[in-house]
C-alpha cells in the first residue's frame, strides 16, 4: 500500500482564542467545562465493557463503552497509543510540546470519537509499557493508529498513520492547527478513519444547538457532538428558546422574547448576522428551515388560534397551512422537504400528524398515549421520533412510518424533544432524570447513553443537518 | 370616626386659611400647590392647635376609605398592589384546557370593572398565558396563547377596549410555582394580567 500523505492546514483565522469566534473550535477552557462523560447502564443490554484510556493520566476522560454483542462482531479492533511527542529541532520553535494540551485537546476527543464510532473497539494497552510491534500483535489489534505530534511555529502538527496488521500504511494524514483547534483536528482525523475503513465519514464535526439558562437567561448555545466546546451564540438577555438548524449548517432560527412578545430570529452559527423574521402573527414558535428551500415552517397565531404557517426566511410570502380551530403546533419537515409533521389537538389530545408541504393530505400517525409532541423525521425519512407520554412520564417513542410499529427508548425521568444525528445513528434529547433538565445522547436503539451538559439547565437540542 | 371627620374639616379649613397667607409671603409656587393637589391627603402644615395632640400621620391611617387612592408609580409595585387588593384578578384553567369556568369568569369580571373604572382606565393590560409543566414545551406555548386570548376575548365582551390589551404566551417557560405537585400546577395554569403603560 502506498502511503497517502496529505497536509491539511486548519488556517490561521484571527481570534482563535476568543471563545465564541465562530466556526473555530475552541479550547475547552472557554467557560465551558467538558461534560463528565458519564455512561449509564441501559437495562436489558448485555454489556461488553471496554476499559478505555485506563491509564491514571487519563482519569478525567475515562470512557466506558457499552456494546451490544450483536454489533460487536463487526467491530474493528484498533490500537491507539498516546502520540509520540517529538521534540522540536527547529531553532525557530523552541517551545516544547505540552503533553496535557495534546491529551485534553486532541487525544481525548479522538479516542472518544473512535470509541463511539460504532465500528471500532479500542485495544487495551497496558500503561507505562513501550508500544512495540510485539505488544500490538499480542492485543490482536487489526490496525494501529500511529500518532506523532510536534510544535512548529506555535502550531501543533499532528501526523497520523493507520497501519494494518501486515505493516502497510492504509492512511497518512498530517494536520496543522493552533492549540485551540486541536479538537477539530481530532474530529477530522476520526472522520478520515471512518471514511477509510467504513466508506463514509462519521458525525464527529456535527454540532448540537440548544437552549441553556446558565447565563441567567435562556439563550441559544452550541456544542460539539461529544458535548465539548460549549459556547453561547445569542445575547438577548431575554428568554430565547427552540433553536433549529438550516440545512447548510450555517444558520439557526429560534424564538426570543427580547421585545416582550415572542418573535422569530435567524442567527449565523458564529453569532453574527442576527435578524428578526417578522410574520405579523403571534407566537412565532417552533420555527424550522425547509431542507430544500428558503421557507421556514412555524406556529403562528391569530386571536388565540395557533396554526402551522410558512414564511420565507426574509419575512415575505406568509402562507397558512392548517386552518383547524384546534391547537396546531411543532412543525418539522421530512428530509425531502415534501411533508411536514406537526402536533394537533383536534382529536381532543395532542397527537402527531403528517401532511404534505402544501397543507393537504393530513393523516394521524400517533395513537399511543394521551400526549404526543416534538415529532422529528429520521434522516432516511423512514422513522419519526417524538415525545410520548407513557404512564404519566414522557418518553422518546420511535415510530416506523412504513410498518406503523413503534417502540420506546430512553428511561428514567421525563425525556423530551428528540433530535437525530445527521447519520441517523444517534438521538439527542432532554431529560430531567437527574433533577434538572440536561441534554443526553444515545444510540437510536437506546444504547451508549451519555450526558452532554451539566452547567445550569439545558434543553431543546437540535442536531445540525449535515455531518460536517 | 366622627372625631376624625371633624379633625379633617378643621385641617382643611386651616389649610384654606393658610393659603392666602402663604401667597403673601411669596414662597415657591410648587410648595403651595402640593397640598391643594393631593387633597384630601393632609397637607404638610402645622397641626391645628387643638386639644388632641395626635400626629397627622396617625390621623390619616384611621381613615379606612380614602376618597381617591394613590397607586404606586412603579409598575412592578403597582401590579403587586392591584393583585393584593383584588382589583385585578387572574383567570385559572383546568389541565390542558383554555375555557373559562365560573371562577375564572368572576375573576375577569372584577378585573374588567377595575380596568374600566377611574383608576384602571389609564392603564393598558398585557395578558400572559401560562401552562403547568406536565405538558410538552412546544405544544404548551400554543396552549398558553389560546388561554391568554380566551381571557382577552372575555375582557373585550365585558367592555374593555381591545386596543388596550396585548397577549403573550410563556407556555411552561416561566412557572409561578416551581413545585412539582397539584398545588403548583394549578397556580401555573393561568392567564396572568399585567398592567402596562
Amino acid at each position: 500500500m502506498i502511503a497517502k500523505l496529505f497536509c491539511v492546514s486548519l488556517g490561521r483565522l484571527p481570534g482563535y482564542a476568543v471563545p465564541r469566534l465562530p466556526g473555530c473550535p475552541v479550547a475547552r477552557s472557554a467557560g465551558a467545562t467538558p461534560p463528565g462523560n458519564r455512561v449509564t447502564g441501559i437495562p436489558g443490554n448485555l454489556v461488553l465493557l471496554l476499559a478505555l484510556l485506563a491509564t491514571p493520566a487519563f482519569a478525567q476522560t475515562k470512557v466506558q463503552v457499552e456494546m451490544d454483542p450483536s454489533r460487536a462482531t463487526q467491530v474493528i479492533r484498533i490500537a491507539v497509543p498516546f502520540p509520540d511527542l517529538v521534540p522540536s529541532t527547529a531553532p525557530t520553535s523552541p517551545s516544547p510540546v505540552n503533553a496535557t494540551e495534546v491529551r485534553e485537546g486532541f487525544f481525548a476527543p479522538l479516542t472518544r470519537d473512535i470509541a463511539y464510532s460504532g465500528i471500532f473497539a479500542i485495544a487495551h494497552l497496558p500503561p507505562s509499557v513501550p508500544v512495540t510491534s510485539d505488544l500490538l500483535k499480542r492485543t490482536n489489534a487489526q490496525y494501529h493508529l500511529k500518532l506523532n505530534v510536534w510544535n512548529e511555529n506555535d502550531e501543533y502538527v499532528v501526523e497520523a498513520r493507520l497501519i494494518d496488521a501486515s505493516g502497510a500504511t492504509q492512511l497518512g494524514k498530517r494536520y496543522r492547527s493552533p492549540v485551540a483547534a486541536l479538537a477539530r483536528t481530532a474530529h477530522l482525523l476520526a472522520n478520515e478513519l471512518l471514511k477509510t475503513l467504513n466508506g463514509r465519514p462519521g458525525v464527529f464535526l456535527s454540532q448540537i444547538a440548544y437552549a441553556s439558562n446558565r447565563s441567567g437567561n435562556w439563550e441559544i448555545w452550541l456544542m460539539d457532538w461529544d458535548g465539548a466546546n460549549q459556547r453561547r451564540i445569542t445575547f438577548h438577555n431575554a428568554l430565547s428558546i427552540l433553536p433549529s438548524w438550516s440545512p447548510d449548517n450555517e444558520r439557526m432560527v429560534y424564538t426570543s422574547f427580547a421585545r416582550g412578545t415572542s418573535d422569530m430570529y435567524i442567527v449565523h452559527r458564529r453569532g453574527g448576522g442576527r435578524k428578526r423574521v417578522s410574520s405579523g402573527l403571534s407566537l412565532n414558535t417552533s420555527a424550522t428551515f425547509s431542507p430544500i428551500s428558503n421557507d421556514i415552517a412555524f406556529v403562528g397565531s391569530v386571536r388565540g388560534n395557533p396554526d402551522i404557517y410558512l414564511i420565507k426566511d426574509d419575512g415575505t410570502n406568509l402562507r397558512q397551512l392548517t386552518t383547524s380551530t384546534s391547537i396546531e403546533s411543532t412543525p418539522e419537515w421530512s428530509p425531502n422537504g415534501r411533508q411536514i409533521a406537526f402536533t394537533s389537538g383536534r382529536s381532543g389530545t395532542p397527537q402527531i400528524y403528517v401532511m404534505d408541504a402544501e397543507g393537504t393530505n393530513v393523516r394521524r400517525i400517533s395513537y399511543d398515549g394521551n400526549w404526543n409532541d416534538d415529532a422529528v423525521f429520521s434522516p432516511d425519512g423512514e422513522h419519526v421520533a417524538y415525545t410520548s407520554r407513557v404512564s404519566g412520564r414522557f418518553q422518546i417513542r420511535i415510530s416506523n412510518l412504513i410498518t406503523g410499529e413503534s417502540r420506546i427508548v430512553a428511561g428514567e425521568g421525563s425525556n423530551e424533544q428528540p433530535t437525530w444525528s445527521p447519520d441517523g445513528q444517534w438521538i439527542a434529547f432532554q431529560s430531567n432524570r437527574g433533577g434538572r433538565w440536561q441534554i443526553y445522547r444515545m444510540r437510536a436503539d437506546g444504547g451508549d447513553l451519555l450526558q452532554l451538559t451539566e452547567v445550569g439547565e439545558n434543553k431543546e437540542p437540535d442536531w445540525s443537518k449535515k455531518p460536517e | 370616626m366622627k372625631k376624625s371627620r371633624i379633625l379633617a374639616t378643621i385641617l382643611i379649613l386651616t389649610l384654606i386659611a393658610l393659603l392666602p397667607a402663604c401667597k403673601t409671603t411669596r414662597k415657591k409656587p410648587e410648595e403651595l400647590k402640593q397640598p391643594a393637589m393631593e387633597e384630601p391627603q393632609p397637607p404638610v402644615v402645622e397641626p391645628p392647635p387643638a386639644e388632641t395632640v395626635k400626629p397627622v400621620e396617625d390621623f390619616v391611617k384611621t381613615d379606612p376609605e380614602p376618597a381617591e387612592e394613590v397607586l404606586p408609580a412603579d409598575m412592578d409595585l403597582l401590579n403587586q398592589v392591584v393583585q393584593e387588593k383584588g382589583y385585578i384578578r387572574d383567570a385559572y384553567f383546568n389541565y390542558d384546557e383554555a375555557t373559562l369556568d365560573a371562577d375564572a369568569q368572576a375573576a375577569l369580571s372584577t378585573s374588567a370593572a377595575w380596568l374600566k373604572g377611574r383608576d384602571g382606565t389609564t392603564y393598558n393590560v398585557l395578558i400572559e398565558g401560562h401552562c403547568d409543566e406536565r405538558g410538552t414545551e412546544q405544544y404548551n406555548l400554543a396552549l398558553g396563547d389560546r388561554r391568554a386570548n380566551t381571557a382577552r376575548d372575555y375582557l373585550v365582551t365585558l367592555g374593555v377596549d381591545a386596543r388596550r390589551i396585548r397577549t403573550v404566551s410563556y407556555g411552561e417557560e416561566r412557572p409561578f410555582d416551581e413545585g412539582h405537585h397539584d398545588g403548583a400546577w394549578a397556580k401555573n395554569r393561568v392567564a396572568h394580567l399585567v398592567l402596562v403603560r
